[in-house]
């Protein structure tokens, strides 16, 4: 029971990762990306490249997910820097699921030696650190790694939010206008935005591939942003503390149907797609009664 | 300071802009006006870079200007407000003031991270300035409310108040006083001429003809996209061809509220 708990405190540690990246984008500067699980992907798999097939260590495919995933931000950024909201909502979509299908599709990558790659996933991606710890305690330890993950994350987005360039995301989260009139090259930060959101998601895409050991393209559908979109929506949007708690509640949510069989005699599959109307039902209440989520956004107060 | 020469701007079967070339000398209250319609804000959004002209050639300081984005066009030195605002309604208004300073060091990844003590003292000094200014348009009671909450009145002073944290030389205004109490006006009015001293020049639109011949030092009339005339606030209410614009049709009522005898 207990590594269940770790089990499921490093699942929300992660998603709570990519819930406050997703907040610096969305919640502060307004950029509806409905592709967020495009730097989860691309995280997992250069972390996965370069440590099963470069044979780098963990750290270097942590930092290596990071980088990638924050190139592919300021790479979607500069097509789509004309784009009004809507359609630039269409089109990170859109980019997600081309990094989806490119690592379906590309099974090369992984072609030689032992590993597939492609539809059947690649197995086999080391555990940092795996045998100084026994299969019950070795949770724990990653516990520990996930959650200095987090910290730095949420260390790192409170700061950038509060400071200046933060201020010029939230001008921008409100349109273009006001910060073009006061000469804030807007394309500029938007693709900083979308490369320090999309470096957060790619740790925590290598977080993952490395605990799960294993990976495959259909982790990645765009439910998983949506999954994400409901933490930052629920929790709070513009409050870093707020897509933590999201976080925490949608994964609740996410297990709890899990254990849900054992008092319900329902199908098991149908219950897993309960979990998806429970999430719906539960985004429907707060859009309806709480628009601005369980935890507001602070006001950022300025004293002499 | 400012040169207009010839500038055309259409949309899908309209002429917005039919060849207007004006100009505005520095450290002058140049006015704007005409009836709706007449093109006044589209000059504006023109000038700003925030419409692509058709044609036509614009100079900021003998600097063409025209082929320039919005942002580099207030980088320099010419910034302009919104007829409706366009206040981050979510930011309160000191966080709105402290936006609109140019060359903010913390800005700047590498400087938000590594350069903390100079960005720090850059935010204090803007502190400093932003209470000073907001005290000047009278919002420094309501510093740390959101602007969001503001009347339309007073978000016409934070778009004053803002403009002049980013110190241009130049500083378009359109309609200033719309919405704003008499007695705020007058004080907003000195405030313009105080600043006016200080050498910043000023042009804006503005419907209210007290203002425009209190403050002005000439004016420039706009109609159905055209220049029709300019002169200094005296010689306008006396100009035929103006007259005979605002009496024509619809522009009636329009030419009453300016208070031009009818």
């Amino acid at each position: 029971m207990l590594e269940y708990l770790a089990y499921l405190s490093i699942m929300t540690g992660i998603y709570g990762i990519l819930s406050l990246s997703l907040n610096l984008q969305y919640g502060f500067t307004g950029l509806a990306n409905f592709g967020h699980v495009a730097f989860f992907c691309l995280g997992a798999y250069t972390s996965t490249i370069l440590v099963v097939l470069v044979k780098g260590p963990f750290i270097l495919g942590l930092l290596g997910g990071m980088v990638a995933a924050g190139l592919f931000g300021l790479l979607i950024s500069i097509p789509t820097a004309n784009l009004k909201e809507d359609y630039w909502a269409i089109a990170t979509l859109a980019a997600a699921e081309i990094v989806r299908l490119f690592f379906l599709n590309e099974d090369w990558i992984f072609g030689r030696g032992p590993y597939h790659g492609g539809a059947f996933g690649i197995g086999g991606i080391p555990r940092p650190l795996q045998s100084w710890f026994s299969a019950t305690t070795y949770p724990f330890f990653y516990l520990c790694i996930v959650i200095l993950c987090l910290v730095l994350t949420y260390f790192t987005v409170r700061f950038l939010t509060n400071s200046p360039f933060g201020r010029v995301l939230k001008a921008m989260r409100e349109g273009d206008d006001l910060p073009l009139a006061m000469g804030k090259d807007v394309s500029k930060f938007r693709m900083k935005a979308m490369a320090f959101g999309g470096a957060m998601g790619g740790l925590a895409g290598s977080l993952v591939a490395h605990f799960w050991s294993f990976i495959d393209p259909y982790q990645f559908m765009p439910i998983e942003t949506f999954v994400v979109w409901a933490m930052v929506v629920v929790g709070g949007k513009g409050n870093n503390i707020g897509a933590l708690v999201g976080a925490v509640i949608i994964q609740f949510f996410y297990i709890s149907t899990l254990f849900l069989k054992d008092f319900i005699p329902i199908d098991p599959q149908v219950l897993a797609s309960l979990r998806m109307v429970v999430i719906g039902v539960l985004i429907v209440l707060i859009m309806l009664f709480m628009k601005e989520g369980l935890i507001k956004e602070k006001k950022r107060v300025y004293q002499r | 300071m400012l040169k207009v020469i010839d500038v055309h701007k259409s949309f899908v079967g309209i002429k917005a802009l039919d060849g207007v070339s004006l100009e505005v000398e520095r450290g002058s209250i140049t006015g704007l006006i005409g009836p709706n319609g007449s093109g006044k804000t589209t000059l504006f959004n023109v000038v700003s870079g925030f419409y692509p002209k058709d044609a036509g050639e614009i100079y900021l300081k003998g600097e063409r200007i025209d082929e320039l984005p919005p942002n580099e066009v207030a980088g320099k030195g010419l910034c302009r407000t919104f007829q409706i605002s366009q206040a981050p309604e979510k930011m309160t208004v000191l966080e709105n003031m402290l936006l609109a300073p140019k060359d903010q060091m913390g800005e700047g990844l590498w400087n938000a991270f590594f350069g903390k003590k100079r960005v720090m003292h850059q935010e204090r000094h803007n502190l400093e300035k932003a209470l000073y200014l907001l005290s000047s348009v009278e919002l420094i009671d309501l510093s740390n409310e959101y602007a969001g909450n503001l009347s339309g009145g007073q978000k016409k002073l934070l778009a004053l108040g803002r403009i002049l944290m980013a110190d241009p030389e130049i500083i378009l205004l359109d309609e200033p006083t719309a919405g704003v109490n008499p007695t705020l006006n007058k004080s907003l009015m000195r405030l313009i001429e105080d600043l006016r001293k200080e050498g910043k020049t000023f042009f804006f639109v503005e419907h209210n003809m007290k203002v425009i011949s209190d403050i002005c030092d000439k004016v420039y009339v706009l109609d159905f996209g055209r220049k029709i005339a300019e002169g200094t606030p005296g010689e306008i209410q006396q100009n035929e061809e103006v007259l005979e614009a605002y009496l024509s049709g619809s522009s009636r009522e329009w030419s009453r509220k300016v208070g031009i005898d009818t």
